[in-house]
């Protein structure tokens, strides 16, 4: 079942009203961020693809950063393994459909915005209509094949695209800006195999994922300088981080072809 | 001469324990000449989809650079360097 909340005004989207203000009150005392950083993050519409670890963590904190409308796919039920790391969720929440929970867990936690949960999965036949009008996608899948129909999705498009992973105790993130900097084709060249029920530490998702959404305001607000390029590494076990440069590949069967912007 | 070698994710597990080897190679050895140590040492195992080729999905470190950006698989290692082998992961 899809369950969508009334229809989102972007014109009206023009000032803040005091509860606002006071709401985002902390964001915008920071050096760079202002009124209109905060309206860019209310006019802008962003795709989160999952709603499991890294699903909660950015959700959760897109929503409390102001993100005027946030669009949640998973055609997941919440399950008991799921706990020790989806903190969208609730022990109650058992057997519920996942983005009918988050979507009313995110409206409490921030009513001013506007939820839409979409109870299925991204296929190659959907993936460019749930794109075709967000600004925005964060990836928090939990496989490559669907990694790579949202990333060859988001490079036809032009869109933003957040990459994050984890597995253990270790995350990954990379920002993809179309033409900007390499995709996910250029920096995982061969689809590597699956693996079902991979180890998690449950910090490790929440960590990834709210660097996710800091990326996703940074890109939507200008904010910054987005992790473009550049493969962030973190192992969790010592505490380790690591920031790599990734290339475009010019061969890339994604990106290859897409002119290289202010170049 | 003596080489640190630390495995990330899929291949710690292959590696064992912490995923951490010191490993003990001939001067002047080559990342090329550490794999092949390390095939020797861990058979098919290590074999897993992009861990070399012409545009490897597994990043391979020296002391925290890439070795893209160094000598590639020629890159030649010294007494006490560190490598890192960091393959893709899929979790979320």
């Amino acid at each position: 079942m899809v369950t969508r909340s009334p229809l989102y005004h972007r014109s009206q989207v023009d000032k803040l009203s005091p509860e606002e203000l006071e709401r985002y009150d902390r964001q915008l005392r920071l050096l760079g961020f202002d009124v209109e950083s905060q309206l860019k993050l209310k006019r802008s519409r962003v795709l989160i693809v999952g709603v499991g670890g890294l699903g909660s963590a950015a959700a959760l904190y897109l929503a409390s950063a102001g993100i005027g409308f946030l669009r949640i796919i998973d055609d997941g039920y919440v399950e008991l393994s799921n706990l020790n790391r989806q903190i969208l969720y609730n022990t109650g929440d058992l057997g519920r459909r996942k983005v009918e929970v988050a979507a009313k867990r995110l409206r409490e936690l921030n009513p001013e915005i506007e939820v839409e949960a979409l109870g299925e999965r991204l296929t190659e036949e959907n993936v460019k209509q749930i794109l075709s009008d967000v600004d925005l996608a964060v990836d928090c899948l939990d496989n490559f094949r669907a990694r790579f129909i949202l990333n060859d999705a988001c490079v036809e498009l032009g869109k933003p695209l957040i990459h994050g992973a984890i597995y253990g105790a270790e995350g990954r993130l990379m920002t993809i800006i179309p033409g900007r900097g390499p995709c996910l084709r250029c920096l995982i060249p061969r689809e590597p195999a699956e693996h079902d029920k991979i180890p998690v530490l449950g910090p490790l998702p929440g960590v990834i994922g709210a660097l996710e959404a800091l990326e996703a305001i940074k890109v939507i607000t200008g904010l910054g300088e987005p992790a473009v390029g550049k493969l962030i590494i973190i192992d969790g076990m010592d505490l380790s981080f690591y920031r790599i440069e990734v290339r475009r590949n010019p061969g890339c069967p994604a990106c290859g072809k897409i002119k290289i912007e202010g170049i | 001469m003596r080489i640190i070698v630390k495995a990330f994710a899929t291949l710690r597990e292959i590696f064992g324990g912490t995923g951490i080897l010191y490993l003990e190679l001939p001067e002047g050895s080559t990342i090329k000449d550490l794999l092949e140590k390390l095939r020797e040492q861990y058979g098919s195992n290590l074999d897993v989809s992009g861990f070399v080729d012409e545009n490897p999905s597994v990043k391979i470190l020296v002391n925290g650079r890439e070795i893209t950006y160094l000598d590639g698989l020629g890159t030649r290692l010294r007494d006490g360097d560190s490598v890192a082998f960091i393959p893709p992961v899929a979790g979320g």
